[in-house]
């Protein structure tokens, strides 16, 4: 495997765009050795992502900036 | 012509080129060449008991055709009496009364060793004085030097002792061989200092001869570890230099020294804080003459960037040196290589394959080879314009992220808000 991410990390930032578009919002977050765990709630629905791509995971910061502001 | 002078805690010179306290500034004689050939300032081999030298003394690191890339040197201070170096001093001093000329000192950590010697220098007439906490080798054997400076207590504990009978400005000279300089420039600020300069020397030992398995150098079949200096070391001293001048503590001029060759090093110490800058290795590998290049080139620069006097560049810069959690990590450069200049080395590409990532294709077009980058992939790290040999054919450009800035410490403070 090479250092090339580019296309897990656009599929990683569609999930997390999915989920949001969805009516999802940020419930948890938290990191570790093995990257970024993310849970999204909706009502009681709760889910979880894993983020491992270092481009998706400074995406998603962007984006639970902008859920914080709203 | 831009106003090349500089006052540097009261030590006013014509430039702000000083020779630095070693082997340019032995004796009267070579000071005042240095004076003629338009040096603004000297820093006096350091006085203290004279010592005994051993031979030989100097090595120096070539690379890749570069001689002098680095100097190394086991050499200790003045091995000449006090009283000779005074008189020198006084004649040097009454031929150049508009040049700087500062005592650099070094004795036992005695408080009545201090005020003996600083009261002796001061009265032939020194502009300054410069406390040697930095000398690695041999001196810092007997407590001195380094062995010194390496103790904040120690540094702030001498310059206090200095402060209590001296009537001109003090310079706490500051040793590299420590975790965080800035623990001992705060050190020398509290104990009064009227300026800081950096760096000393690197402890280093040159190398080995594969032949006799000697160090280099050797004395008699036997090496020590000496002192690094030179262009290597610039980056260091540079990054030394403006963590001080960025330290809210270290509230005093700064002058500084390492591996400064041309006026464009001087000018980058000038703007990350330095009031003014001293000079050793490339001295004494070009001699007293480069200071005429230096002076004309930062006299141009000024010029062509309408400054007119050199002071207003001390301190330019600092506030763009930051720590790396106030970085934007969302701010994208990329690699743009121009085909038209490329030589086809494939230096970008292998550097990026084997040691970067793997973002650089190659390919042809009518029958030209022909290299790419592939944005997408490209992290900005600049490797590949580093090893390119052409200027111009990789440019690192800047791409808008479709992401607003955020900062390392910015992100991890909004994230611990959603740590459950
Ligand atoms: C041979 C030699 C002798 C030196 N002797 C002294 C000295 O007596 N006192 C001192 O403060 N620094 C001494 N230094 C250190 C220089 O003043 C200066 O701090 C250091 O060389 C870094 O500057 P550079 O890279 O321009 O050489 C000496 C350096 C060399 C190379």
């Amino acid at each position: 495997m090479t250092m090339s991410e580019y296309l897990l990390s656009l599929d990683e930032m569609k999930q997390v765009d999915a989920y949001l578009d969805k009516g999802f919002q940020v419930h948890s977050v938290n990191e570790n050795l093995s990257g970024m765990f993310v849970e999204f709630k909706r009502l009681e629905e709760v889910v979880s992502l894993q983020i491992l791509t270092a481009e998706a995971r400074k995406y998603f910061a962007a984006k639970l900036l902008e859920q914080s502001m709203f | 012509m831009a106003d090349l002078r500089i006052d540097l805690a009261g030590i006013k010179s014509p430039n702000p080129f000083w020779l630095a306290s070693a082997p340019p500034t032995n004796s009267g004689y070579q000071v005042q060449r240095a004076f003629e050939a338009g040096w603004g300032g000297a820093v006096w081999k350091t006085l203290g008991e004279p010592i005994l030298n051993v031979s030989s003394r100097f090595a120096a690191v070539s690379f890749n055709g570069q001689r002098v890339a680095g100097f190394n040197n086991i050499e200790l201070i003045t091995d000449r009496p006090l009283e000779v170096n005074l008189q020198e001093i006084l004649e040097t001093k009454k031929r150049f009364p508009n040049h700087a000329i500062i005592a650099s000192l070094m004795v036992e950590p005695k408080q009545e060793k201090w005020h003996e010697i600083v009261k002796k220098v001061e009265a032939v007439g020194v502009d300054g004085l410069e406390l040697n906490f930095g000398c690695p080798h041999g001196m810092a054997e007997r407590g001195m030097g380094s062995a010194s400076g390496q103790v904040p207590e120690l540094v702030e504990r001498q310059t206090h002792w200095v402060k209590e009978v001296a009537r001109t400005p003090v310079i706490v000279k500051l040793t590299p061989n420590i975790t965080d300089i800035t623990m001992t420039a705060e050190a020398a600020v509290r104990g009064g200092a009227d300026a800081i300069s950096m760096i000393n020397t690197i402890n280093s030992l040159a190398g080995v001869d594969l032949d006799s398995w000697n160090t280099v150098p050797h004395v008699g079949g036997k090496g020590a570890h000496g002192g690094y200096c030179g262009p290597a070391v610039k980056p260091i001293a540079l990054n030394m230099v403006a963590e001080c001048a960025r330290n809210r503590f270290v509230n005093v001029p700064i002058s500084g020294i390492g591996g400064i060759s041309n006026w464009q090093d001087a000018a980058e110490f000038m703007l990350m804080g330095a009031t003014g800058v001293q000079v050793c290795t490339a001295a004494m590998h070009h001699g007293f003459s480069i200071v005429e290049d230096m002076i004309d080139g930062l006299n141009n620069y000024l010029d062509d960037k309408g400054i007119a006097s050199v002071m207003d560049l001390v301190g330019q810069s600092v506030q763009r040196y930051s720590n790396w959690g106030d970085l934007d990590l969302n701010y994208n450069i990329v690699a743009e290589i121009n085909n038209d200049v490329c030589i086809n080395c494939n230096k970008c590409h292998i550097a990026c394959e084997d040691t970067s990532h793997q973002c650089i294709d190659m390919y042809t077009e009518s029958g030209r080879p022909m290299l790419k980058v592939r944005e997408v992939d490209c992290v900005g790290c600049n490797l590949c314009a580093i090893v390119c040999p052409v200027d111009g054919a990789i440019s690192m450009v800047e791409r808008r992220s479709t992401i607003p800035p955020m900062t390392w410490n910015e992100r991890q403070s909004l994230i611990s808000n959603f740590s459950r």
